[in-house]
């Protein structure tokens, strides 16, 4: 007994919140937890989406008996023209971001010397997240409408008679409104990745004899992989479920898979919007799946990272 | 050992043929704080030329200029292979580096790391590989190949940098500090492989160092920095034996200095007092300043010689009487440091067996001493 006391006074005793900080340490633990916590809360709510979609309701009651009804439907009713629509506005504009994005970032992490105008230019990035989607897009309206301060412009100047038209309420329109919503989630990943590169790599390339281009194509794409991949995602998915630009800069002609769902939970059709989730979340993971396929191909993160880090 | 006057500012070129590298009046500044002062050197073909300075002489900045990664404020000339390359931007300029931290590109082979100057300039795969596996080999890492970087160890990532440096057959090239981050052992025999492989190859070697023993053992000649200006230029053993400064003597491991009052200066020969004392040497200096100045007087540790008894006075010898103080042993010999009118000398003693025990008198020749600019 007294040995045990001996032994505890020893060291000095720690905060109790410190000792089960320690205690959770090792991965034993922590790992388990962690998956167990995520499992519940994110893989369990789709699975269930996934085993909605083959129900039915039948005056706002569920019927707890699988058919494929739903998704007949969904074929018939044409709603799956939102799903290509969605597909091909989602890769465009993901394509167009990273074409906007790369350049930027490249100049934000390597070009841009003054610390005061980075800080400041970062800071701008966020904006977007400081307002609702809905109160930011609906600015848009006055501006790019037939009455809008752009046709006024237009029209005063004498560039054209009548109003524009497809400024608004058009494909453009919508096109437009979600580039700038989702210009930072391209822009911060690459930047980080681009900043974390070694200027050292940089000047080894030019000094071997790497013109800019080629310094650009063999050194700091492959090294901003890791950054370009993650952009990707980070503004592929958002851009998959919006509803809020194709609602409002649409007018009802740019439907959309975010705005389907969105109207379909509206209808108390709950299997419907299910159908439709699990279609996103489907077509999610199959561009997810090449993205890595072709990232894999140039090379092998996994290892880039260990590699970066020395 | 010269015993006639060195006023010597720059040795001459070690081989007759128009320089592969000519800098003339550069001027840098990083901020506003001055990195070269200018500064004017030049290199002949095949030369092994060692650019020798503490951290923050500008001697990287030196390099900078050359490689191009740095445009100087204000320059001269500046000439490659007899070529003004003041406009031309790095990628453009017929010399690579040896990165102090090697800078090998993480996400490549090794084997593709070597090929990168290759592969810029256009080459087919089959010449690449060729080629890098001949600089491999030159580098004893023939079987790297196809290895990841991370997976080498620090010399083999040295030897990866020097081959990929090689490759694409540089006039110049251009080594900052290649050597600092390994250990001793490694360093020594990486040393004698650069040597080897400058007199293979022929190739013009800049190299960078803060260690005066790397560039006395590897340099055709050395130049010494301080402050972004040329303190001394010349072949190793004139800098070692005849430092003009009391600068260059502590850079050069001159175990002990002082300074003292010229009283006379004749012929290559000085006399100085230093505490009371009448010290003799040879007159190492720059420009001869006037009777009465300040200037410094050196001598080497392993030049003093420790006597129990009043040695025969001698007019070949400067002689101290002196106390005994620490003794630390060495292995290879003993330093001794004795206190004398002049303060601490510091002397070493090889032969520790039959040095004297409590020595009472310290004497050194006048040719070993040395007497330069303060």
């Amino acid at each position: 007994m007294a040995a045990i006391l001996d032994h505890q006074e020893v060291g000095p005793r720690r905060p109790f919140l410190q000792r089960a900080l320690d205690r959770l340490a090792p991965s034993k633990l922590m790992v388990p937890g962690f998956l167990l916590a995520w499992s519940l809360l994110v893989i369990v709510p789709l699975v269930v989406i996934v085993l909605f979609s083959f129900l039915q309701v039948r005056q706002f009651r569920v019927v707890y008996e699988p058919t494929l009804a739903t998704w007949l439907s969904l074929i018939d009713s044409g709603r799956w023209m939102a799903v290509v629509r969605t597909l091909r506005i989602a890769i465009t504009l993901t394509i167009l971001e990273f074409l906007l994005a790369f350049p930027f970032a490249l100049w934000l992490a390597k070009g841009c010397r003054s610390k005061t105008f980075k800080a400041a230019v970062i800071t701008l990035l966020t904006i977007p997240f400081f307002l609702d989607a809905a109160s930011r897009i609906i600015v848009w309206r006055s501006i790019l409408g037939t009455n809008g301060a752009i046709n006024t412009a237009l029209v005063w100047l004498g560039v054209v008679d009548q109003p524009v038209e497809w400024l608004l309420y058009s494909e453009f329109a919508v096109h437009f409104g979600l580039l700038g919503t989702h210009f930072p989630t391209m822009v911060f990943p690459i930047f980080m990745s681009i900043a974390l590169i070694d200027d050292d790599f940089i000047q080894a390339s030019s000094d071997l004899g790497g013109s800019p281009a080629q310094t650009l194509f063999n050194v700091i794409v492959p090294l901003a992989l890791p950054g370009i991949v993650a952009g990707v995602v980070f503004t592929l998915v958002p851009l998959m479920a919006a509803f809020v630009e194709p609602q409002l800069l649409g007018g009802g002609f740019v439907d959309l898979l975010g705005n389907s769902v969105n109207s379909a939970l509206q209808q108390l059709k709950y299997p419907t919007a299910a159908a439709l989730s699990t279609l996103v979340i489907l077509l999610l993971g199959i561009c997810l799946a090449a993205l890595i396929l072709v990232a894999r191909r140039r090379t092998d993160i996994a290892a880039m990272f260990v590699a970066m880090r020395r | 050992m010269s015993s006639s006057t060195t006023f010597a500012d720059a040795a001459p070129a070690p081989r007759h043929a128009p320089p592969i590298l000519e800098i003339v009046n550069a001027v840098h500044a990083y901020d506003g704080v001055v990195a070269l002062d200018n500064v004017s050197v030049s290199a002949a073909p095949g030369e092994f030329l060692t650019i020798l300075g503490e951290s923050g002489s500008g001697k990287t900045t030196l390099l900078r200029l050359i490689s191009g990664l740095e445009k100087p404020y204000r320059v001269g000339t500046l000439k490659l292979e007899g070529v003004d390359v003041r406009e031309v931007p790095a990628f453009q300029r017929n010399c690579t580096t040896v990165f102090q931290n090697y800078a090998l590109f993480p996400h490549m082979s090794v084997g593709a790391n070597v090929e990168y100057g290759l592969k810029v300039r256009g080459l087919p795969p089959k010449e690449r590989e060729a080629r890098a596996r001949e600089a491999l080999r030159l580098v004893q890492l023939q079987e790297m190949y196809d290895r990841k970087v991370h997976q080498l160890s620090g010399g083999q990532r040295q030897r990866v940098a020097l081959a990929r440096a090689l490759v694409p057959r540089p006039a110049i090239l251009l080594l900052d500090e290649p050597l600092g981050a390994l250990d001793e052992k490694l360093r020594v025999d990486m040393q004698v492989e650069l040597m080897q492989l400058h007199k293979q190859l022929g190739m013009t070697f800049i190299y960078i160092t803060h260690s005066q023993e790397e560039a006395l053992t590897m340099s055709d000649r050395i130049i010494l920095m301080r402050k972004g200006k040329i303190e001394q230029a010349g072949p190793p053993a004139e800098i070692f034996d005849s430092p003009i400064s009391s600068f260059a003597a502590k850079f050069m491991g001159v175990d002990n200095c002082f300074e003292g009052e010229l009283d006379a200066l004749a012929d290559g020969w000085a006399s100085v007092s230093v505490g009371g004392r009448r010290i003799d040497g040879r007159w190492t200096g720059k420009a001869a300043p006037k009777l009465g100045s300040k200037v410094a007087v050196g001598m080497r540790a392993e030049w003093l010689q420790l006597a129990d008894t009043s040695p025969e006075p001698s007019t070949g010898h400067n002689v101290l009487d002196c106390v005994a103080e620490a003794s630390i042993y060495k292995g290879k010999y003993l330093d001794r440091t004795v206190k004398t009118p002049l303060g601490p000398l510091k002397a070493r003693i090889w032969d520790a067996a039959s040095s004297a025990r409590n020595p009472s008198f310290v004497r050194w020749k006048k040719g070993d001493c040395i007497v330069m600019n303060a």
